[in-house]
């Protein structure tokens, strides 16, 4: 190739315009290397091979605008103007257009090469919208391509035009508003001073020094340039007398007339096709008595699934790794390398017996609650009760998260406005049973004392999350700004992108998970062939056998559960020296609850306390810490009296 | 009077958009402007949110009642 640099194109839209789904239909058989959730959460980098040719497309999350209101909307700002793509894809809602058009709105007039794909036209035409693409296309400028995504219908002929975009170069010109407004934008596009950092183009910086006068760029603009900083407050002040109204609500309402104009311009609108299956879905689903009903329905329900299809797979994987573990026993004898193929076999057989049966369903499951768009019907149902906690609906959506895996949800609390919310949020989700804790739960409460156990486990465990919840806003008083939560249009999962997502998910347990399990078996089965472990054992007795009332064997497997939860449950197994279905005659079925209680809340995992760190800062990382492990200690003592 | 006073399913006016900053900031970029037409569509129970309709993009949005306090609208009686 004569260009050494790989074309960089970036997918950006509002959120739940499907830039995720059209992502994946472009990088997904065609993906040379991925990302899986984990701290590069917030963009996934492809290179993929189309046709030949190279390119890197970035998976920006949804922002509204380019005037970022929350965290998860400034990464994608930083993302855009540092590393300047080749390309932007801009995704646009066809069924919510007018609205969308707004990003696209700005986005031109950011002057980057631009392709618009117009998603979701089977959901407008549900919705009686009629779209043409091509005058739409005509007034903007770009490139426009009708797509659905969910069906990869269009995206051949996206990538085409994106092609020759690409190769031919793009001249964008930015759609003028009224005048009044322009000759304010004309006359600050002549004061900035040379030498200031531009943003694409003079005109978008100009707009957006207007538009964000108060925000983050402004405190930065005083240090810059002090004598910039007055004219521009002059500037915008005398605008706001012409119009009675702040700077960045005239610009917002330029653009927004401009969309809606455009809108009226391109699209036709059928009446008396608006009662749709999700509208009358959605009037149950949000019902103020069924609504709940549904909720606790869906939450039982994920529940029942995952044990019912859990426990017998369980049963049908275990039999083999056990035969397997028997003859080598007889086979090697008592030595050395007894120890190593016995630690072996517990790390491989535990991941496939006795973690993935569970795993496999919740992931399964989670995946066809987030397509469907549940989260943020249950974010509205229960915003009253997160009133309770000083928190409000939008927290919900992070919370569910949390059940599959507790750090993509610590990343997802960006949607979150404000800063104290994002900090309570965070703190609160290592409480949450993750998708290891509840095969703890599951594999040990449900199995050995009943599903109905394990299910007040549950609840219980909800109780303490609202419990630590309260207390934790009785410190942190701030008020909450108030929910405002985008309600997407509910969309029938497709079987496809339910299946994808859980394979994702389990490759990247497999990959990263499995290996801490292997390795953890391995060096307990080396622990105890030197005799290791029982040191531990006798540093943590005061702890496991006065405090909680465990096996003092048990002592060595806590300290490993840092790692990975999942993996203090394989290592119980091998520690006490017994078969999963005798672990009755090591232990009581009171010492399996406070062994339960005590090992999902000790501590968060490695990987939780990592993104803690990394999202709120190291002290409230610590901070969680402290907490986690004073309410595991007061909770399995409580336990151990109550039993 | 504010969208909370406001009935339900009749088309609403947006006459002014109160409250500080970062929440009027919020409901433009979700597409809620002054002279807007919108629609209550739901409310949670417990005081809960209220369920926002935007006539114009058809879009949904879930608002706390102290944001919707802050929304003053007006009936409209011709249909948009």
């Amino acid at each position: 190739m004569s260009d050494p640099r790989t074309p960089v194109v970036v997918f950006i839209g509002q959120p739940n315009s499907g830039k995720s789904t059209l992502f994946n239909s472009i990088a997904g058989h065609k993906a040379e290397t991925s990302n899986f959730p984990g701290t590069s959460i917030q963009h996934t980098h492809s290179r993929v091979n189309i046709e030949g040719r190279l390119l890197d497309i970035v998976d920006l999350p949804g922002t509204y605008s380019l005037c970022p209101t929350d965290r998860a909307e400034q990464v994608v700002l930083s993302h855009l103007f540092s590393e300047r793509p080749d390309l932007v894809v801009n995704v646009v809602d066809a069924s919510t257009l007018s609205r969308s058009l707004e990003l696209s709105l700005e986005l031109i007039e950011l002057g980057y090469p631009m392709v618009i794909a117009l998603n979701m036209m089977d959901l407008a035409e549900r919705k009686g919208i009629e779209v043409d693409g091509a005058k739409l296309q005509a007034l903007l400028g770009a490139p426009v391509v009708p797509i659905i995504a969910t069906f990869g219908r269009g995206v051949k002929e996206l990538l085409e035009r994106a092609f020759t975009v690409l190769d031919e170069g793009q001249v964008l010109r930015g759609i003028r508003g009224s005048g009044d407004v322009e000759s304010k934008i004309a006359e600050m596009e002549r004061l900035i001073p040379p030498g200031f950092p531009i943003v694409g183009n003079r005109r978008f910086t100009a707009v957006k020094l207007i538009e964000t006068g108060g925000l983050a760029c402004g405190d930065l603009l005083g240090e810059v340039d002090p004598r910039l900083a007055s004219v521009l407050a002059g500037l915008r002040k005398g605008l706001e007398e012409s119009r009675g109204a702040p700077a960045y609500e005239i610009i917002s309402a330029e653009r927004h007339h401009l969309a809606m104009k455009i809108f009226e311009g391109t699209s036709r609108v059928l009446h008396g096709k608006r009662l749709t299956w999700d509208t009358r879905a959605d009037a149950v689903l949000m019902h103020p008595v069924f609504g709940y009903v549904i909720l606790v329905a869906v939450f039982l329900a994920f529940f029942l699934v995952i044990f019912k299809v859990g426990n017998p797979l369980e049963a049908l994987l275990l039999g083999p790794f056990e035969s397997l573990k028997a003859t080598l026993a007889s086979r090697l004898g008592d030595g050395f390398a007894f120890y190593l193929a016995e630690g072996l076999i517990q790390g491989v057989g535990g991941g496939v017996a006795i973690v993935l049966p569970y795993f496999l369903p919740l992931l399964f499951l989670m995946a066809l609650l987030e397509d469907l768009g549940y989260l943020a019907r249950a974010g509205f149902l229960l915003d009253a009760f997160m009133h309770r906690i000083g928190l409000h609906g939008k927290s919900v959506s992070p919370f569910i998260l949390g059940f599959g895996c507790n750090v993509p949800a610590i990343v997802s609390t960006r949607i979150l406005e404000s800063q104290r919310d994002r900090i309570l949020t965070s703190l609160l989700i290592p409480f949450i049973p993750c998708a290891a804790r509840t095969t703890i739960i599951l594999a040990l409460v449900a199995f050995y004392l009943g599903p109905l156990w394990a299910m007040g486990f549950y609840v219980a465990n909800l109780a303490v999350v609202a419990l630590v919840g309260w207390v934790i806003s009785l410190f942190l008083k701030e008020p909450s700004p108030g929910l405002i939560l985008e309600i997407p249009s509910l969309k029938a999962p497709r079987p496809g992108s339910v299946l994808r997502k859980t394979w994702l998910q389990i490759f990247s347990f497999v990959k990263f998970a499995w290996p801490i399990l292997i390795a953890g078996s391995l060096v307990l089965s080396l622990m105890s062939f030197f005799g290791a472990d029982r040191l531990v054992n006798d540093i943590l007795a005061p702890l496991v056998s006065q405090g909680l009332g465990l096996p003092r064997e048990l002592g060595v497997t806590l300290v490993f559960g840092f790692l990975r939860k999942e993996l203090s449950l394989i290592m119980m197994l091998q520690a006490l020296g017994v078969e999963y279905q005798d672990l009755l005659t090591a232990i009581t079925r009171e010492q399996i609850i406070v062994f339960t209680v005590f090992i999902s809340f000790f501590i968060p995992c490695l990987s939780t306390f990592a993104i803690l760190w990394k999202e709120i800062g190291k002290k409230w990382a610590f901070v969680s810490v402290g907490l986690s492990v004073s309410v595991a200690l007061a909770l399995s003592w409580l336990v151990r009296l109550v039993i | 009077m504010t969208l909370i006073e406001a009935p339900r399913s009749t088309p609403l006016r947006i006459v002014d958009l109160a409250g500080g900053e970062g929440v009027r900031r919020r409901l433009m970029a979700l597409g809620f402007h002054k002279n807007d037409i919108i629609e209550l569509d739901g409310q949670a129970i417990l005081r809960g949110p209220l369920l926002v309709r935007n006539v114009s993009c058809d879009s949904k949005v879930a608002l706390g009642r102290g944001v919707a306090q802050k929304i003053i609208v007006e009936e409209v009686h011709e249909r948009p």
